[in-house]
């Protein structure tokens, strides 16, 4: 009996250690991490100034605004709404540090859904953090979980039901940003963040608005901008211009029939022209091999190689991979074309960005060239 | 990429020698097997990642201890007796129509839940008394109730696989309630027939009526299934109005729970409740388990590997693929195996109807709640019908289960012909 009393408390203090340790080590993730403020940003504000049922908590988070001299249109870049989707993240960050307006207003969100950015997705094994290289030092940003913390926003339903659709998703999707909009102010945290975003739209009349994304390569929409209807003319000319600097991008419609995401719902709900880009991360497939922030910097993975040769994929996927410079740069790129063809659709309303880094530009310096110290 | 195939060797070496030349139980096994996959894939002792992937089931977690406390409160109140004298008394003439409607009864709480524990742990549990007095043996009636547990978990209205396949390409959880309820119907009545009915014909039940103690039913009459009654209530309205209940599976059966103290025979609750943990816990810690194995499954690469490995067999052997990985891979995770194999598999039938064969795929992977080490189904129907092990259980369910592949299949090969009839 006494033997077993003992080995009872040997596993208890085992188990109390490795949760001391992994707790350590958890909490780290709620430190965010910090941007430098770029010459053209005008303020950094928070969302909660749109829908104050955000302040103190975990879903609200920074609203960069960079103005220009010249009245104009306005365009809103969310980035990290899947924090498990570094480039959307790091295109914003580098899009706040570089980016300078002459004409109109650019509203960056880099971390859409903060609260996803504080821990990770059990199970799929992903790196905390992801260390970028700088003339100066290094940059360190957090890789986080496609959804919000369960710790923020617990426990899921067996089935989530999506508020103004009653479209009916597995239960984890609760705590998905892209599939909650347009929120609802007494919704959940998620629901309530979709609302901030929305309202901001709406009280600030943004003429555009792009949400920054990746895909496993393995998922057919990849490589792709997905626009609402109305954003389909937009999208068409920035497709053909991305061609022309050889990008291969392809068009998808925004769906009807799939609800809560930002290319139908805040198309359908506020007069913006809604988009969403994505590019293609090894780091959050099925068909990855080891997982670690090499893989989410570098997209270098054996068994993407092995599939593309089996013919299981929907995009190109070679020994060189798909290198965190390459999507940002995409991302960027779509970017720079939206403000041109929105200027040439709406001339009375021009969008003037410039400072931001090229595709090519990125290739060549990698991202680090262009991160600013904080 | 040869060293994840050599990870995936020493993990599967430890917890086989951990497991079965030791004798220690499977969740120990599975955290030294997974400590050893980790220190194989050159990851050193990554603690973080060890609880991190644990914590993939705490809601399962919560769902089964609770379930466990109330089933015992059940069992304790006497109205597991008092329903199998109800129920023989009913219908006791007409046996093949009993088990079939037992059969139903054992999957609602699954099709409600999308769980098959949940099935198991309530209605299975209610179902098992009924089974043995009509003359089932104990692994045909724990093999019956197991096949409803999995049934259920498919059957619509919720069916979180098919959720879970379906969200991996953007397709919304609608068009699926006739497709499912093609796929499972005709395989609960045939279930019902296969493991009860030589039995239950043979049985005397005139005899039987005779001997039932009716006791706890004639003292206490419908009182007794008010906790039984007060959980599926809650779980339907959880479901019809989710934006006025929304209480969880947990909290649903903590106050069924609560209610078995007020139903019946009076006894002692925290006993129960203790009882309830002690026979919960081996599970638990094998969810653990599981939960570690995957996270370092994924962290050396031996997810990849298991994947495209299934995805590389030639097209005509791609139906054997999805056959054999879709239930040994649900031996970690039943939803787990909907989301790493069921996804690709799904996309690599992007020439076949996607709501059928998404439906179907969903059925193949729920197999895995029959895969030891977890095997959850299984080992929950043998606790319920009192059986010390689930060895015997699980070789009852063999050829079912090959059944069940088999018209899987034939839904994933006859998927746009199905989809056409209706």
């Amino acid at each position: 009996m006494k033997r077993r009393y003992a080995t009872a408390i040997l596993f208890l203090a085992l188990a109390l250690a490795a949760g001391a340790v992994a707790g350590a080590s958890f909490l780290s993730m709620r430190e965010p991490e910090p941007i430098a403020r770029g010459p053209g940003v005008s303020e950094i504000r928070k969302l909660s100034d749109w829908f104050p049922g955000l302040a103190g908590g975990p879903g609200d988070t920074e609203v960069y605004v960079l103005r220009g001299e010249a009245p104009g249109g306005s365009m809103l870049v969310l980035g990290g709404t899947h924090p498990n989707e570094p480039a959307g993240f790091l295109a914003a960050v580098l899009l706040v540090e570089n980016a300078r307006v002459s004409s109109g207003a650019l509203y960056v969100i880099p971390r859409a859904n903060a609260s996803a950015f504080t821990h990770n997705d059990p199970q799929e094994a992903a790196p905390q953090r992801l260390h970028i290289r700088t003339p100066w030092g290094e940059r360190v940003f957090r890789y986080g979980s496609r959804a919000t913390n369960p710790l923020h926003q617990w426990p899921d339903p067996d089935v989530y039901i999506h508020a103004s659709s009653g479209q009916r998703l597995s239960g984890n999707e609760t705590r998905n940003l892209n599939r909650g909009y347009p929120g609802r102010p007494d919704g959940k945290l998620t629901e309530r963040v979709c609302y901030g975003i929305t309202q901001l739209i709406r009280k600030e009349a943004v003429g555009i608005a792009i949400d920054l994304h990746e895909a496993s390569p393995e998922y057919p929409v990849n490589m792709a901008v997905v626009a609402h209807p109305r954003a389909m003319p937009v999208a068409s000319q920035v497709v053909m211009g991305l061609e022309m600097e050889d990008i291969a991008m392809r068009l998808e419609p925004s769906p009807v029939n799939l609800r809560g995401l930002t290319h139908r719902e805040l198309g359908d709900h506020t007069e913006t022209l809604a988009v969403l880009m994505e590019s293609p991360n090894a780091s959050q497939g099925r068909l990855r091999g080891r997982t670690d922030e090499a893989l989410a910097l570098t997209g270098k993975d054996g068994w993407y190689v092995k599939a593309q040769k089996l013919g299981r994929l929907f995009v190109p996927y070679g020994e060189k991979g798909h290198p965190i410079e390459e999507r940002v740069g995409r991302h960027l790129a779509g970017i720079a074309e939206f403000a041109a063809a929105f200027t040439r659709e709406y001339p009375d309303r021009p969008l003037g960005i410039e400072g931001m880094p090229s595709f090519e530009e990125l290739g060549e310096g990698g991202l680090g060239a262009f991160l600013r110290r904080p | 990429m040869g060293s994840e195939l050599l990870v995936l060797l020493v993990m599967v070496g430890v917890f086989a020698a951990a497991c079965f030349a030791l004798k220690w139980p499977v969740s120990v096994a599975m955290l030294l097997a997974s400590v050893a996959g980790a220190l194989a894939g050159g990851q050193g002792l990554p603690i973080r990642h060890l609880v991190e992937g644990s914590f993939g089931y705490v809601d399962t977690i919560l769902t089964i201890a609770t379930a466990m406390v109330f089933m015992n409160g059940v069992r304790a109140s006497g109205a597991l007796e008092a329903l199998s004298v109800a129920a023989i008394r009913r219908f006791h003439r007409r046996p093949a129509l009993l088990l079939v409607l037992l059969t139903l009864v054992a999957m609602f709480p699954g099709m409600i839940t999308g769980s098959s524990s949940a099935s198991v742990l309530t209605a299975g549990a209610v179902v098992a008394p009924v089974l043995l007095l009509l003359g089932l043996p104990g692994e045909d009636a724990a093999a019956l109730i197991a096949m409803a547990g999995i049934l259920g978990m498919i059957a619509p209205p919720v069916n979180i696989p098919a959720m879970i396949i379906g969200g991996g390409i953007d397709m919304p959880y609608v068009g699926f309630e006739l497709p499912l309820l093609l796929l499972t119907m005709p395989l609960a009545v045939a279930s019902a027939l296969w493991f009860g009915y030589r039995h239950a014909r043979r049985t005397d039940r005139e005899k039987v009526l005779a001997a039932l103690d009716a006791e706890a039913l004639d003292r206490y009459g419908m009182r007794l299934f008010l906790p039984v009654i007060l959980v599926v209530a809650l779980m339907v309205l959880d479901k019809a109005l989710p934006r006025v209940f929304n209480l969880g599976m947990p909290l649903i059966f903590a106050l069924g729970a609560a209610a078995t103290a007020f139903a019946g025979r009076r006894f002692d609750p925290f006993k129960a409740a203790k009882e309830a943990m002690d026979q919960a816990l081996p599970v638990l810690g094998i969810l653990v388990g599981v939960g570690m194995f995957i996270q370092v499954m994924t962290l050396t690469g031996v997810r990849g590997l298991i994947v495209v490995s299934a995805l590389s067999v030639p097209p005509a052997l791609l139906y054997a693929a999805i056959a054999v990985t879709m239930p040994l891979f649900g031996a970690v995770s039943a939803f787990g195996a909907a989301s790493v194999l069921g996804v690709p598999f799904l996309l690599a039938l992007l020439d076949k109807d996607q709501i059928v064969t998404a439906s179907a795929l969903s059925l193949i992977a729920a197999l895995g709640d029959f895969m030891p080490p977890t095997a959850l189904s299984a080992i929950f129907a043998a606790q319920v019908v009192g059986l010390d092990g689930y060895g015997k259980t699980l070789k009852k369910l063999v050829l079912p289960s090959l059944a069940v592949v088999a018209w899987a299949l034939a839904f994933i090969v006859f998927s746009k012909q199905i989809r056409a009839m209706y």
